[in-house]
């Protein structure tokens, strides 16, 4: 292991640290951990091995582009907090990870992949439960979407220049018998868990591991008028965001499920169940005694002229995001978001209003393994301490 | 900034630039959303084209303020 420091010719707005740091984690394989001090003028990358100095020189390039490409122009969020329930008295302050670990909740397959025991599914059926009752509260009609989504749906809404880094790919062997034998008697794994066969013996890529769930809706609804001119649908999936050395406990996970209430129509029909929506949710985490506030946000766009779209984002308050507190570090982790995507589905993928128009969309999200860690780091692991509604719910 | 330019023509001419769109395609009362170009990328080229020929600050609150050529020109003027 070798750790390096670099002063970034640039110095990292304070309102950058944690955009820019999440991103380092992309910029070399060799990279474990990133950190940047509070000043902004300081990076330190610890590496997986001892770099030769052209590498470490190249290293050193890569992050001061990543660093001037995201900092050169960048846009203060004006950040707008629409609720703030901070106060709400918890009564834990740890991780519950090693408690979940030992309980046998939680066991790790790989980075970002988790199984989860009967409690912690129990907690996530309760979560859920609640985000099915406000579907139901919008005559939400349910869908089934598939894991997988065709490479030329994301390339149709530019998710591929938008969110690169983060793309999953699914593929499979080659329909050809010699590469078939040839992976049956020789596939096996290294000590990194890394498959040793050929990238031949692959197919090429058409399909990835969805990363939402509502783009499925979209894709469904495409290229023709959407009958009656609104509706309001609801699903839950499984979605695969990489996160590379991001990807830590039930904080970050590859993959995760989300429940999503999607709203298509004219601007007003979109907005306004939006609101309602969160409106509702306000009293339903009440209920519950979850610490947390909501506040508008943008999607982590990776750096290059996508990141302008997120100035517009927020400048247009087109995300809230719930932010559940996490006492322990005194941090806050995103669990879901009341999102408004104005007409870009609508245009890109030519669903139509009556009038000819493009419609609008919008959809309420939420990341149920992140709610049920959120409710833990609050809540502890011990169901005597959590609110009678969800230890009724889970423990009976 | 051209003084003997009526400054309508030249925020026109400006969102032609951004958009890159012919100017006769930007009408007077043109917002964000009236062309295909004028989306949210298109709104943060104007934006830039703004800052570099008038000054304009980019921020949270110009970025949702300056959605029309009306709304431009007027604060412009009041600038």
């Amino acid at each position: 292991m070798q750790t390096i420091t670099i002063i970034p010719q640039v110095g990292i707005p304070d309102h950058l640290i944690g955009e820019v740091k999440s991103k380092l984690a992309y910029v070399d394989e060799a990279i474990i951990k990133a950190q940047i001090d509070e000043s902004g003028r300081e990076i330190k990358l610890e590496l997986r091995h001892p770099m030769e100095e052209t590498s470490l020189k190249h290293l050193e390039e890569k992050v001061q582009q990543v660093v001037s490409t995201m900092t050169q122009g960048a846009i203060q969020p004006k950040i707008q907090v629409l609720e703030d329930n901070m106060a709400v008295l918890t009564p834990y302050c740890n991780d519950p990870t090693e408690e979940l670990i030992q309980q046998c909740e939680l066991h790790g397959e790989t980075a970002g992949v988790f199984t989860l025991g009967p409690m912690l599914t129990r907690l996530i059926e309760f979560f859920e439960e609640n985000f099915i009752t406000l579907a139901a509260s919008f005559e939400a009609k349910p869908y089934r979407f598939p894991t997988l989504i065709p490479a030329r749906y994301l390339e149709r809404v530019n998710y591929f220049r938008a969110f690169p880094h983060s793309l999953t790919f699914a593929t499979h062997l080659r329909e050809d018998l010699d590469a078939i034998d040839h992976f049956a008697q020789h596939a096996a794994c290294d000590e990194s868990g890394h498959l040793n066969q050929p990238p031949e013996s692959f197919a090429k890529i058409q399909t990835l591991l969805s990363p939402a769930v509502c783009y499925h809706l979209y894709f469904s609804l495409a290229d023709k008028p959407l009958p009656g001119g609104k509706m309001v649908a609801t699903a839950v999936g499984n979605c695969f965001r990489y996160e590379a050395i991001n990807l830590t406990s039930l904080e970050r996970l590859w993959n995760f499920t989300m429940r999503e209430i999607i709203f298509i129509g004219d601007k007003d029909f979109v907005l306004e169940n939006r609101e309602i929506s969160r409106q509702r949710m306000a009293r339903a985490f009440k209920d519950i005694g979850l610490a947390y506030r909501v506040e508008t946000a943008n999607d982590p766009f990776f750096i290059g002229e996508f990141r302008k779209q997120a100035a517009f984002q927020s400048a247009f308050q087109l995300k809230y995001e719930i932010r559940a507190r996490l006492p322990f570090k005194e941090s806050t982790l995103a669990v879901g978001s009341y999102n408004y995507h104005q007409d870009f589905f609508g245009r890109h993928l030519n669903i139509t209003l009556p009038d000819g128009s493009p419609v609008h969309t919008g959809c309420t999200a939420f990341g149920l393994e992140r709610m049920a860690y959120a409710f833990l780091c609050q809540y502890g692991t011990d169901f005597k301490q959590w609110p009678d509604v969800v230890r009724e719910y889970v423990y009976g | 900034m051209d003084i003997n330019i009526p400054l309508i023509e030249q925020v026109q001419a400006a969102l032609a630039e951004a958009l890159q769109t012919p100017i006769d395609e930007i009408s007077p009362e043109l917002a964000l959303g009236d062309l295909p170009q004028w989306d949210s990328m298109g709104h943060m080229e104007v934006m830039m084209v703004l800052e570099q020929k008038f000054g304009i600050e980019i921020n949270a609150d110009t970025i949702s303020a300056l959605i029309s050529v009306p709304a431009i020109c007027d604060y412009i003027e009041k600038k």
